[in-house]
């Protein structure tokens, strides 16, 4: 810690030294106020690690323990026998998995055809994929768990999935990305005899990899924090989403918070590895053209 | 957004050809179009349709009640009620998310030391859905064995029903909702002051600009395409925020955290009800609200911002 | 994206379909819900193992208890009938899910559904009644408790087959009381009493924090009905729902009023916990020792022994006066068959299992596991039933509770269709007396109100 704090001071030697002491107390009001708002914001986040390791005594003392005196892992077996973590984990991976790749193959071919080929009522077109964007989920979701429901896909994959394969916002986002490819190398690739499914999938797909990554996290994460949808169109733990599992977790072992905890932190190392190690990676991938 | 060139290929007389690309641009929309028609399209109508039926004991719409459900809704307490604790809930949520992060990002800029690794610590909470966000704070806030009220005993102070007493509910909920939104919208504003030409800041400062003034004069004007996009963004989520609720409060206690879409899950799914008429309904009611605070927001706010 | 990643996700999609198709649930031919049910003979002649999908809502120290039930059950038929218990959640939940499973025409092979879904059940035709088994099988109820038989008995057919019955209690925690100079041997008896002793069994620290409070339960319906229920007054019309179907709710009575302005205003003088309207988190309170007296069912019991660290002692159910006259009613749940998408042998395996847990031994294994009554009477003779009783005294009052509770409509509890609605109604109405926005006649009264369309639309719905 020091050594670094060395380092970063040296770096900024030149600058501070024009440190005046009026500004001492700004410093001091500002480190102060962060200060208060890292415990704020980290606590929860602390505490979620630290109880799910604190045996059932210690969490349920007074005043609260905050840090574990003894550290267990019956907290971690306990909530991987309540609910079956592994496969709901596994059932968040497949939807989410396949809502992604399918928006994105969807997206791709629509945006291609609203770039690069004649088409009458573009506007009109694309108007309406503007306008699904607008439309709450919530708003449909009736019709929708009938729908599929009717079609007995109720508690199956593909009534998680289904609803999701296509997307306005991926159109509207690769429509941005596409129209931006440059028109020479456009015609090069036609003059080199490259019809448009080979120039698609040659040339501009992977030109585009980094709009695509983008829209990809964006709807994977999405995909993978639904709650209303899962909720009501699974029936069975075997066939429910991880977010679903921690809920009904809470509510089999509401008066046990170590294992509810544990749950939590388990069904957090995906995420949480991606925002340790991979921040810069996310901020791209969801403000994605929202803010040029 | 300038970008070269647009467009298809330059028309010519090539008739099949054209004919062909035409083709294939209609089969290359097809399947997010019959996706659209069959899951927002037709269930957009069906909404409309079964919000003006009735419904037998698994929800199938039994007979024509005309906007029978709309005026019981518009006579109904509970429902007024619903409206005020989602408008609420948005204005709870959505200003002290966005302006929250505002603060933290500026002070962050306030060239401290170890940025870095603040920011990722504002950051965290990102990593969190909403349910298991929801879930921790459930742990935070149960009245008999929470944390929240362990340390509060601490300072002599009584236990509090964060989620019980009906002064509270509603606020815990939204607390623990910009918590969960802090770290997305310290992610996009960093980005927001990352993209902010470093010579303009420059300028500023041999001007003497600094600290508050510098916050005040520069980077919130510039960080306004930021700021308007998360308030939208916030907005849209907020009136469709169902999780916490529906973990934190089930609506309760007394209503006081019922918000438009939990109400909607309420009639259609919750204690066996299947009153997809009611619920329905309110789903239109839904669907005009977000589009209103969309045109609102658009019309208004965009042409307050300075885009950059 | 490598090629790498997206071939982990192409089998990933692939695994994904594969494993959708074995969790389909299968379709058989199966009766419909036309009152019949298959013999013994569906299940001899079925190939292989019938598997019985069972949801249930048992948690903690229950969930222990059903599993082992259904791991000796399983024991005993290996290579037949194997039984799947799957939690859904709460009893609204394992309604709300299984209301979804109706629409999405997948029902499990049998559900557990509580006291207050039975006019439900009944109406969503769907089920197979337990009469028609016992009848197929000249099976004799007699042994199982009357009083228990009368509540899932509809135009005289047994509907479903009790399983966990409970009727609540009054916890006491003893060594809160000989704090107070109270004697757990004397507890409160009516609501009056049980408020004065709640006042002194409250503590506050030296900065005036209250330590301990005298009272604490649920914001749970449940509790309202049974004070209702015990003041011999009925909660709906019909006797109950009893001769017809219910058309109004009839709790907004004196005697439901009384009920809840006595709950809120222990509330709002701070001598009582308000936990909300989860179980559990009263429950914990209680555990904890943060509330000396408590309202529970008798299934929490075995829970309580085995967590609290003071003696739990049990006490009957308050009383809103002396001059009551009836007792409470059952509550808990009964198991149902499902009929219609089910083959005969499973429905058949589904009733074996049902038959299992309705024997002396499983009841008593059940009662000294949970708490909740033994359903058959025989149970109480089991030898380690008698030795649990004689260590655990706490046991037996629910079980007099029981035998003095005599059958009349008001004891038998309404049976309402939409009866989970009427209940969240009333925990609404409760809500807002503590609250104080309103007063708990005009709360009752404004709940009977808000549920009348609800009602109509229900009776409507099924003719």
């Amino acid at each position: 810690m020091s050594a670094t704090r060395y380092a970063l001071a040296e770096t900024r030697t030149v600058r501070e030294s024009t440190f005046r002491v009026r500004e001492l107390f700004g410093r001091l009001a500002v480190y102060a106020l962060l200060g208060a708002a890292v415990v704020t914001v980290a606590f929860p986040v602390y505490y979620a690690f630290a109880g799910a390791v604190m045996g059932p005594s210690e969490l349920s003392s007074y005043p609260p323990a905050l840090l574990p005196h003894s550290v267990t892992g019956r907290n971690f077996t306990g909530a991987v026998q309540a609910i079956p973590l592994g496969r709901q984990y596994l059932n968040s991976a497949v939807t989410a998995t396949a809502i992604t790749l399918a928006q994105l193959l969807t997206s791709i071919l629509a945006a291609y055809a609203f770039v690069f080929l004649p088409l009458r009522w573009r506007a009109a077109v694309f108007a309406v994929f503007l306008a699904t964007l607008m439309v709450p989920w919530e708003a449909v979701i009736i019709p929708n768990y009938l729908t599929l429901s009717g079609w007995g896909l109720g508690n199956t994959y593909f009534g998680l999935i289904l609803p999701f394969l296509a997307s306005g916002f991926g159109t509207f986002m690769l429509r941005q990305s596409f129209r931006q490819f440059p028109a020479e190398l456009r015609d090069a690739a036609r003059i080199d005899g490259a019809g448009h499914w080979r120039f698609l999938w040659r040339i501009l797909v992977p030109l585009n990899k980094p709009s695509l990554a983008a829209i990809a996290i964006y709807v994977f994460l999405s995909a993978w924090n639904q709650y209303f949808w899962p909720l009501i169109i699974t029936r069975t733990a075997q066939m429910q989403t991880l977010q679903i599992g921690l809920a009904s977790l809470r509510d089999a072992e509401r008066a046990d918070p170590g294992l509810i905890l544990a749950g939590v932190v388990l069904s957090l190392l995906p995420t949480l590895a991606l925002v340790v190690f991979g921040q810069r990676f996310i901020v791209r991938g969801l403000t994605a053209g929202a803010v040029r | 957004m300038p970008g070269p060139t647009p467009g298809p290929l330059p028309k010519g007389g090539r008739g099949r050809r054209d004919w062909g690309e035409r083709t294939l641009a209609w089969a290359f929309l097809l399947p997010s179009l019959a996706v659209f028609a069959l899951f927002i399209g037709y269930p957009l109508g069906r909404t409309v349709y079964l919000s003006t039926h009735g419904n037998d004991l698994f929800g199938a719409p039994s007979r024509y009640v005309g906007m029978r459900h709309y005026t019981d809704l518009l006579a109904s307490a509970e429902f007024h009620k619903t409206l005020v604790t989602t408008l609420l809930f948005v204005l709870l949520t959505v200003g002290p998310g966005v302006f929250g992060a505002l603060g933290l990002v500026l002070l962050l800029e306030s060239r401290v030391r170890g940025v870095r690794w603040l920011r990722s610590a504002f950051a965290l909470p990102f990593a969190f859905s909403v349910a298991s966000a929801s879930v921790v704070f459930s742990v935070f806030f149960n009245p008999a064995i929470g944390v929240l009220n362990g340390l509060l005993s601490q300072f002599g102070a009584g236990p509090v029903g964060w989620l019980t007493d009906q002064r509270y509910a509603l606020l815990s909920v939204c607390a623990a909702t910009v918590w969960m939104n802090l770290g997305y919208n310290v992610l996009v504003l960093s980005a927001g002051v990352g993209s902010i030409p470093q010579e303009t800041v420059e300028a500023a400062r041999l001007d003497g600009a600094a600290g508050w003034r510098l916050a005040r004069s520069i980077t919130v004007p510039l960080l306004g395409p930021h700021l308007f996009f998360l308030v939208v963004v916030s907005t849209i989520n907020a009136l469709q925020s169902f999780g916490q609720i529906h973990i934190l409060t089930q609506g309760g206690p007394d209503g006081a955290t019922r918000t438009l879409v939990y109400s909607v899950y309420e009639k259609a799914f919750a204690y066996g009800s299947s009153d997809f008429g009611t619920a329905s309904a309110q789903a239109v009611v839904l669907l005009m609200v977000v589009l209103a605070c969309a045109g609102v927001q658009f019309g208004v706010l965009e042409r307050k911002v300075h885009y950059a | 994206m490598s090629k790498w990643s997206l071939r982990l996700a192409a089998a990933l999609a692939a695994a994904g379909l594969a494993l959708t198709a074995c969790s389909s649930s299968s379709s058989g031919s199966g009766s419909a819900a036309d009152g019949t049910a298959p013999g013994p003979q569906a299940l001899d002649q079925a190939q292989g193992v019938t598997t019985v999908t069972f949801w249930h809502a048992m948690t903690g120290q229950n969930a222990t208890a059903l599993t082992s039930l259904v791991n000796a059950f399983n024991a005993a038929h290996q290579g037949k009938i194997e039984v799947k218990p799957l939690f859904q959640g709460s009893y609204d939940d394992v309604i709300a899910k299984y209301k979804a499973s109706v629409q999405q025409k997948a029902t499990p092979s049998l559900v557990q559904v509580y006291d207050i879904g039975t006019r439900f059940m009944i109406d969503s035709r769907q089920t197979v009644p337990a009469q028609a088994f016992v009848d197929k099988d000249s099976y004799a109820l007699d042994d199982i408790e009357p009083n228990i038989r009368n509540y899932y008995t509809v135009g005289g057919k047994l509907a479903s087959m009790p399983f966990n019955s409970s009727m609540p209690l009054l916890y006491l925690n003893t060594d809160a009381f000989r704090e107070a100079g109270l004697d757990p041997a004397k507890p409160p008896r009516t609501l009056a009493e049980l408020g004065e002793a709640a006042k002194k069994l409250t503590t506050k620290d030296a900065s005036g924090q209250t330590v301990r409070y005298g009272f604490g339960a649920a914001v749970y319906g449940w509790f309202v009905e049974e004070l209702i229920a015990e003041s011999g007054t009925l909660y709906c019309d019909q006797d109950n729902g009893r001769t017809q179907k219910a058309g109004k709710v009839l709790f907004d009575s004196a005697q439901g009023a009384q009920a809840v302005q006595w709950w809120a205003d222990l509330v709002k003088g701070g001598y009582a916990a308000n936990t909300g309207r989860v179980p559990a988190d009263a429950q914990a309170a209680f555990k904890a020792g943060k509330v000396a007296m408590h309202l529970e069912s008798t299934g929490v019991l075995r829970g309580y022994t085995e967590a609290a660290k003071f003696t739990v002692a049990t006490a009957p159910y308050p009383r809103l006066t002396d001059a009551g006259q009836g007792g409470p009613a059952i509550g808990g749940a009964s198991l149902w068959i499902d009929g219609p998408g089910h083959s005969a042998a499973e429905q058949r395996a589904s009733w074996e299992f049902v038959k299992f847990l309705s024997e002396p031994a499983q009841q008593a294994a059940w009662h000294t596991g949970t708490g909740y009554f033994p359903v058959n009477r025989k149970a109480l003779d089991d030898p380690k039933d008698k030795e649990w009783l004689a260590k655990y005294p706490q046991f037996q009052t629910a079980i007099d509770e029981l035998h003095a509770t005599k059958p009349t409509p008001a004891t038998a509890g309404c049976l309402l269709g939409v009866m989970p609605q009427a209940r969240k109604n009333v925990e609404t109405a409760i809500e807002q007396t503590v609250s104080g926005a309103k007063t708990a006649q005009q709360a009752l009264s404004d709940a009977a109100k808000d549920l009348q369309p609800a009602i109509d639309s229900y009776n409507s719905s099924v003719g």
